[in-house]
């Protein structure tokens, strides 16, 4: 196709001209980036102006409230939200650890040569690829309190002589929401690693064998530190995804018993369409934007630093 | 050369664009949206169905385009519908959460439709719970009264009738539960009472309970009631019955429903929904239908039907025709028959829905039963704060369970935290 000319025979807008050449760049960036404005940063915007806003069901064709900080003071004043905090650290610690563990350990397992690794390779990442809601039904079976698979293995296998209530009694419930999670979340830790593991020249392993290094020291000492970008990386991928996490909790516990699984995100989902109060749903998904914002600055600040 | 395509191609687009414009108000009318939960639902479902092919076959040109949403996502569905502006023009809600869209002036008053169109709305079974701010904003489509299923052969088998109050509830229920493979297991209960799937199903089940020890959650004028003595045994009876292990623990509604239509629970209270789920189970040779044991018997309004007022004259027309079908007496009768459910229409032709429905009278009389004793499943004074409302008695609910706590307590917690929801 052709490029239209003016009668001057240069190209429209100028750009052949050397000081517009950098233009061409901004003109092809451009549907990109007003596709990211329109559907990242304009909701971003509507709901940090209806956070200062007393509203009941957010309408965008109406006036806008006067300004307040009412949400923020009810909200800070809230022991709810001060306790869905402390849930979301404790399920973002607990998720993300149990994750990096398992993730590690079945990367370290598949990079080693056996008979069938590709087989377990596959069932490694085979949770990655199962939707997170039917992770849940899943999990919502197998942890049935009266017909579950694992209160009658349990039983069986005489661990206990009574069912659990596994999604009624709050420590249960909230462990109930960490098997899940760490069940969907730690392939994707599996494949970064194993993807890390491959990187890294055997010749490093066999200097370390040929200086008398032990298998716990090459991995302290060679495995660990080659693998840091990559685990620094995930790390933080892992934990915005159970910051944010929403469906699997909604499903399986939808926040209880007792607000016991009720996070942030659930917090700002029961009071925009449970309760109907926008504005202050909006400061809560306010206030879970800075703290993801904050935590992922530190965290990559700090990765940066360990590189090199 | 150049210019002329130019030129032509502009005057095409514009072309194109004003025609566009121009056919928008009637294109907009050919489609009417209609977004139910109820879709798939055996019974009710088929209803609708009907009431949409009369719609179309009466309205050439015009079709509906209906959508299942699930109940579970259906109130924040609807709600970005709505908030988005692009609302469905033919609008069904429960009965519970319809105030809140009211509240907005989302909801069309239909008063003026009515009086145009000489229809009566005198007699109508919980039309009065569609008035808000003095206006009708629905029209009420579910006025029913729980029955009771139960399962004839598990009764038989210890020699027991079906319960007709809570202590014979709780001696048949004791009774019936069972390990009848002996891995230390129950498998066989004697009841199944749901906790699972929201606040509104959680307070649902508990009001049978309450409203048999003969508590309320608020008086007719909208006061807070809840700590009363009546409350504080309606509570003590929800805890001695989930404590009891004489039901399965997390159940969501569906999932009960299953349980009692595949004989693995001896009986279940539940709306007349229930019966076409138990007609089509492994168990039915086995399961019966008859009053609750709980008196008054929940019941109340259920789901309504209505129109959005930010729509186009022609499209409210439309709409109005299609509530109009849904209200007339054949669709009326065909509730009872089609949809197993009592018609809300007094005038609806009832003869013969007994070959269909055999249990007929027995809708009819709970449904009365929980109409003359004012029984309505959202309570006066909290509707619009029902979401909140609910949530707090499920969580303290709860709490009563997990911290084994003193119903008396709970009872004085409940009364103090609803009337702050409703002082906002």
């Amino acid at each position: 196709m052709a490029i239209p000319r003016s009668q001057s025979g240069t190209t429209w807008f100028g750009l052949a001209r050397p000081s517009r050449r950098h233009w061409l760049g901004y003109i092809l960036l451009a549907p990109a980036v007003i596709l990211v404005a329109v559907i990242i940063i304009y909701p971003l915007v509507v709901s940090v102006d209806l956070s200062f806003q007393k509203v009941g069901i957010a309408r965008l064709d109406v006036a806008r409230k006067p300004f307040t900080l009412a949400n923020y003071e009810k909200l800070f004043l809230s022991p709810e939200f001060w306790k869905s905090c402390w849930i979301t650290l404790k399920l973002v610690v607990t998720v993300t650890l149990l994750s990096m563990i398992v993730g590690l350990a079945t990367a370290l397992l598949v990079n080693n040569q056996f008979r069938g690794r590709t087989m377990a390779r596959l069932f490694v990442a085979l949770p990655w690829a199962v939707p997170e809601v039917i992770a849940v039904v899943i999990f919502s079976r197998f942890l049935d309190s009266s017909f579950g698979l694992i209160n009658w293995l349990f039983i069986t296998l005489g661990v206990t002589d009574e069912l659990w209530g596994w999604f009624s009694d709050p420590t249960l419930a909230f462990w109930s929401i960490v098997m899940t999670m760490v069940w969907k979340g730690y392939p994707f830790i599996s494949i970064m690693v194993l993807a890390g593991l491959q990187s890294i020249p055997v010749d490093f392993y066999n200097a370390a064998k040929v200086d008398g290094a032990g298998v716990w020291q090459r991995f302290r000492y060679i495995t660990v530190p080659v693998l840091m970008p990559v685990l620094g990386v995930v790390t933080i991928l892992v934990m915005l995804w159970v910051f944010r996490d929403f469906a699997i909790i909604k499903v399986l516990t939808d926040g209880g018993p007792i607000k016991s699984t009720q996070t942030l995100a659930i917090l700002t989902y029961d009071q925009a369409f449970g309760f109907f109060n926008f504005g202050y749903a909006s400061a809560v998904g306010v206030i879970t934007l800075l703290i993801c914002f904050i935590a992922s600055y530190l965290m990559l600040g700090r990765q940066t630093k360990s590189m090199y | 050369m150049k210019y002329d395509l130019g030129k032509k191609i502009a005057a095409l687009a514009l072309t194109g664009l004003l025609s566009g414009v121009a056919a928008a108000p009637a294109s907009a009318a050919d489609t009417l949206k209609f977004v139910s939960w109820q879709k798939d639902e055996g019974g009710v479902g088929e209803w609708w169905a009907e009431v949409i092919s009369k719609f179309e076959a009466a309205n050439p040109g015009t079709t509906i385009e209906w959508t299942k949403v699930e109940r579970g996502a259906y109130a924040d569905t609807m709600t970005t519908l709505f908030a988005g502006g692009q609302p469905p023009q033919i609008v069904h809600l429960a009965s519970f959460e319809y105030q809140n869209f009211a509240e907005n002036g989302w909801l069309e008053n239909l008063d003026p439709w009515f009086a145009d169109a000489g229809i009566s709305l005198d007699g109508w079974a919980g039309q009065q719970i569609c008035t808000w701010n003095g206006e009708t904003a629905c029209v009420m489509l579910l006025y029913f009264g729980f029955i009771m299923g139960y399962n004839e052969a598990i009764l038989a088998a210890e020699g027991l009738e079906p319960p007709t109050d809570f202590d014979e509830f709780m001696n048949v229920i004791e009774k019936t539960t069972k390990d009848l493979n002996g891995d230390g297991i129950n498998d066989q209960f004697g009841t199944v009472v749901v906790t699972r799937g929201g606040p509104g199903q959680y307070l649902t089940e508990l009001l049978n309970f309450v409203l048999d020890a003969g508590a309320r959650w608020t008086d007719s004028d909208g006061n807070v009631t809840m700590n009363t003595p009546e409350m504080i045994e309606g509570l003590a009876r929800w805890k001695a019955v989930i404590n009891s292990g004489f039901t399965p623990r997390d159940i969501a509604s569906g999932e009960g429903r299953r349980l009692l239509a595949d004989g693995k629970v001896a009986l279940k209270v539940d709306g007349p929904w229930l019966y076409p789920i138990m007609a089509r189970g492994p168990a039915a040779a086995d399961l019966k239908v008859t009053k609750p044991p709980f008196n008054p018997p929940v019941g109340g309004s259920s789901n309504v039907l209505g129109m959005a007022s930010e729509i186009s004259d022609e499209e409210k027309a439309l709409v109005f025709e299609f509530i109009k079908i849904a209200m007339s007496p054949e669709m009326q009768s065909k509730y009872a028959t089609v949809a197993n459910s009592t018609p809300p229409s007094p005038t609806a032709d009832v003869t013969g829905v007994e070959e269909k429905t055999p249990h007929f009278q027995l809708l009819i009389q709970t449904q009365q039963a929980a109409a003359a004793a004012g029984v309505d499943r959202i309570p006066t004074g909290l509707e619009v704060q029902y979401g909140e409302f609910s949530k707090m008695v499920m969580e303290e609910v709860e709490r009563m369970l997990i911290e084994d706590l003193d119903p008396a307590d709970v009872a004085a917690t409940m009364q103090a935290k609803a009337e702050a929801i409703q002082g906002g």
